[in-house]
């Protein structure tokens, strides 16, 4: 348990150290990539262009704008958008994530279960025609990119047949669409995952040895054979969580879910460096504590990983 | 033992996961709080929620692309926040069915006999959706809220017409020295730097609409949020779901409210061009845009409006790098475009080619467009190209025209234009131009700067007058962005902006543009146009060349 505390407290010190890093270098691509968030297609002159770089203290030297920034991240508060001057960052992440939180929880959640079982069917199945037809699908979930999916599914389930709303954010019938369009994906890739380890944990002596036991089948392989065929799935859960909760830009902007993964493309085509920094901090912070979790998750999982952590010490 | 362990893990994963939803859930049920949504439950996205909300009413579904950047009207300067707002406000004046300036707020006016004085006489009968009347003090609010530069307003430069306007904007007066009175509540005086023949056409400009200083003194942000939010045009905000949708209700109090035919107007927020078309398709939204690629399909159907929109694409010459320098040059490459071939198989959608700079759709005081008056200003003549290229270089003493890069910003239809433009430049002309795209902001940052030779550009009017687009070559103007000056040109401007005799300040426009085309420092390729899916049953949209479209005489018959 020592060791334990030892060892998290050490990690958040390591995440903090991690997360400056990451500020720092996105302050500085920031500040070198050329632009202004007030170039537009709009009639403008130079006076009304240094009232807009005064306002939002970008006349400031580069010094001041990064104490600034620091300030506004240890108090969380990002300040106004620049191209949205109505919503703080704040405004903004609090109402996007939630969504993109929903449907990604909805999402995994699909892409999980389904995966693991069509991975293990493939698995006990090995070389039969369900294992070549799953995997044949698998592969093409990995091939086809989910916005080619998501226009697909929108022509024929809402278009042609109407079984579905073609868009926006609105009642469960909304979300069926863009959670198929983004669950087949990770689905494919958790389910090929899982029958790979699958097979090779099937040969162990162990599993023989439960089989010779007499165990049913269907205990060997909850039991035993997944526990093990997991760990591999557990291991990807991290990026995919991060990835997929915090939001997937093409699909939000496909299907207009208000969700918050459009403000990390389009803030940067707009130099709107307030949401830039924002969503760079937050998606960071996530994504190193999602990490942390999966870590302690596959310590408790697998002992001989905790066994190691004290053997480096 | 090892089967006690996984269950606690199964189990602290799965109460992490619940704990999670239900804080999702819990933000999610927040939101729609702060906004004043009609329908009940329509935050919770549950049992009640409907696949579109039915509104008990004659009601219009159409898309605004995106949330507007602000319903400020000092700050929003852009489409996405002007077309929404255009609906829920109005200013001294409103483009009528014919696209002209005629009374909103205002019942009259008189103008002093040196142009410079306005006086108006607001409406009795105009008042806030909050029941306050509307007085000339919410216009005196709202000009020099514009125009503070604390406000940092975007638009603020088209309110230097007004004495003491630019001085205030750049901080060097304040706002008592800005030249726009109320004599009594519901009369404003307005006096200006110069005669503004289209000063009267500025004000339906939404920067100008007045804010009700009454709540804006007691809510500086009036303007974020559907509950605090005043209007005092044809609609008023009924609810804002940020990021998600509005839905605008028809305003009681507008004093021409029985004009008005639609009793809500919702707007959803698809930036998707197909998701939008798929939706029209089914009967979700009851306008929308043509995806690029089915323009050749969808062009020439039933339900298709085609419009003209003050604006031009063309092609910037940058004077300070070789050989553009040289005016022949700058000629030949313009003779040898085809510009009817770019606006029919390229550019598509029902464009116009361009061979003058300002686009069709302005009316001069002899009732005659100025695009017709002035007539064609260049013209595809590779011979000619050839000639002037020859003497171009002779001149310049060049045995090999230096190379040539055109750069544009990315975009697919950008680079179809550039691409085009190339292979007629190389047919046409024997010159191999190089191409090369740039994203977005580093291209414009760049042609700010001057750093690009030969580069793509789009101007669209603010207001409708021709002197908008020309003025932007005026020396050191910020919108130059060639290295252009003539003094000669500066002057024609100054005339065209201050002369009171509208023939006579027609004529220098004329004049000025004709410079314009004989100087060739940059190269029209094609004017803007709107094109818009209309439902069947949907009309009286009024979508003028130039400002924000009016839903006003808007109906929607079953």
């Amino acid at each position: 348990m020592k060791h334990m505390l030892k060892y998290i407290l050490k990690r958040l010190l390591i995440m903090i150290i991690t997360l400056w890093v990451i500020i720092t270098l996105t302050f500085i691509l920031m500040i070198n990539i050329p632009g202004s968030p007030f170039n537009s297609d709009q009639s403008s002159n130079a006076t009304v262009q240094a009232n807009l770089e005064a306002h939002y203290n970008l006349d400031q030297p580069y010094y001041i704008q990064y104490l600034l920034y620091i300030k506004s991240i240890v108090t969380f508060d990002f300040g106004p958008s620049i191209k949205q001057p109505n919503q703080t960052v704040n405004d903004l992440l609090s109402r996007g994530f939630p969504i993109s939180f929903e449907l990604g929880i909805i999402t995994i959640a699909v892409a999980v279960v389904s995966g693991i079982l069509v991975g293990i069917i493939a698995a006990l199945r090995h070389n039969g025609f369900l294992d070549y037809l799953t995997m044949g699908i698998a592969v093409l979930g990995i091939s086809i990119p989910n916005f080619i999916l998501a226009t697909l599914l929108i022509q024929q389930l809402a278009v042609n047949l109407e079984i579905f709303p073609t868009a926006t954010w609105r009642s469960p019938a909304h979300m069926v669409l863009p959670v198929l369009a983004l669950a087949t994906g990770p689905m494919a890739i958790i389910a090929r995952l899982t029958r790979s380890t699958m097979l090779e944990v099937l040969t162990q002596d162990y599993i023989k040895m439960a089989r010779a036991k007499g165990l049913s089948p269907w205990k060997v392989i909850f039991k035993h054979a997944l526990r093990n065929a997991l760990m591999p799935v557990v291991t990807i859960m991290g990026t995919l969580f991060a990835g997929i909760l915090t939001g997937t830009f093409v699909i939000e902007q496909i299907f207009a879910i208000p969700g918050m993964g459009r403000y990390f493309v389009e803030s940067i085509n707009q130099r709107d460096y307030p949401v830039i920094m924002g969503t760079t901090v937050f998606y960071s912070a996530f994504l190193i504590i999602m990490l942390f979790i999966v870590d302690i998750v596959y310590g408790i999982l697998d002992p001989r990983i905790k066994m190691h952590q004290k053997g480096g010490k | 033992m090892k089967e006690r362990k996984l269950l606690w893990v199964l189990l602290v994963m799965l109460t992490a996961l619940f704990l999670a939803a239900c804080t999702a859930n819990e933000d999610a049920g927040e939101a729609p709080e702060n906004t004043d949504t009609t329908e009940e439950g329509n935050g919770e996205d549950g049992e009640a929620a409907e696949e579109t909300p039915d509104l008990d009413g004659k009601t219009l579904y159409i898309n605004n692309g995106q949330e507007p950047t602000s319903f400020d009207p000092s700050v929003g300067f852009d489409q996405l926040s002007w077309d929404p707002l255009n609906n829920l406000m109005e200013g001294l004046t409103r483009l009528d069915e014919n696209s002209e300036a005629a009374e909103g707020v205002a019942e009259s006016w008189d103008i002093s006999e040196d142009g410079l004085t306005y006086t108006f006489h607001i409406r009795e009968d105009a008042n806030w959706s909050n029941g306050d009347p509307v007085v000339a003090e919410d216009f005196v609010f709202a000009w020099k809220h514009m125009l503070d530069p604390e406000t940092a307003s975007a638009a603020a430069f088209l309110a230097y017409y007004i004495e003491g306007g630019e001085e205030y904007n750049s901080g060097e007066g304040s706002a008592d020295d800005v030249n726009v009175t109320a004599i009594d509540d519901k009369t404003l005086e307005v006096v200006l730097i110069q005669p503004t023949g289209f000063f009267l056409d500025l004000l339906t400009n939404p920067a100008f609409f007045p804010i009700n200083h009454q709540v804006a003194e007691e809510t500086p942000d009036w303007y974020a949020e559907a509950d605090t939010f005043v209007a005092n045009g044809p609609f008023m905000l009924d609810s804002w779901e940020h990021d998600s949708e509005m839905i605008f209700a028809k305003n009681p109090e507008y004093w021409d409210a029985d004009a008005v035919n639609l009793d809500y107007v919702h707007f959803s927020m698809v930036n998707n061009t197909n998701s939008q078309y798929q939706m029209f398709q089914t009967g979700e939204l009851d306008t929308a845009s043509i995806p690029p690629e089915m323009s050749d399909e969808l062009i020439d159907g039933d339900n298709v409006f085609i419009g003209e929109s003050g604006g031009l694409e063309f092609y910037r010459f940058n004077l300070t790098e070789e050989p553009f320098q040289n005016k022949k040059i700058r000629q030949a490459i313009s003779y040898a475009i085809n510009r009817d071939d770019i606006a029919e198989y390229v550019v598509k959608q029902g464009v116009e080619p361009a061979y003058g700079f300002v686009s069709p759709g302005f009316t001069a005081p002899d009732g005659k467009d100025f695009r017709e008056e002035n007539g064609d200003l260049l013209s595809f003549d590779p011979e000619l190209a050839q000639e002037l290229l020859e003497e171009g270089m002779q001149e310049e003493g060049y045995d090999e025209l230096p190379p040539i890069v055109l750069t544009y910003s990315t975009s697919d239809v950008n680079q179809a234009v550039a691409e085009t433009m190339q292979n007629m430049l190389s047919e046409n002309l024997g010159v191999d131009v190089t191409l090369e795209n740039q994203e977005w902001n580093v291209f414009a940052e760049a042609q700010q700067n001057l750093e690009l030779q030969f580069s793509r550009s789009s101007f669209l009017n603010d207001y409708a007058d021709p002197v908008n687009f020309l003025e932007s070559f005026i020396t050191d103007s910020y919108m130059n962005r060639t290295g252009f000056s003539s003094e000669e040109y500066d002057e024609l401007i100054e005339k065209g902006k201050s002369e009171t005799d509208e023939e006579q300040r027609y004529e220098y426009l004329y004049e000025a543009e004709r410079i314009l085309a004989e100087e060739m420092i940059a190269m029209p390729i094609r004017y803007y146009n709107v094109v818009v899916l209309e439902a069947d049953g949907v009309e009286g949209i009024l979508r003028h060349p130039v400002g924000y479209f009016d839903l006003k005489y808007a109906d929607k018959t079953e």
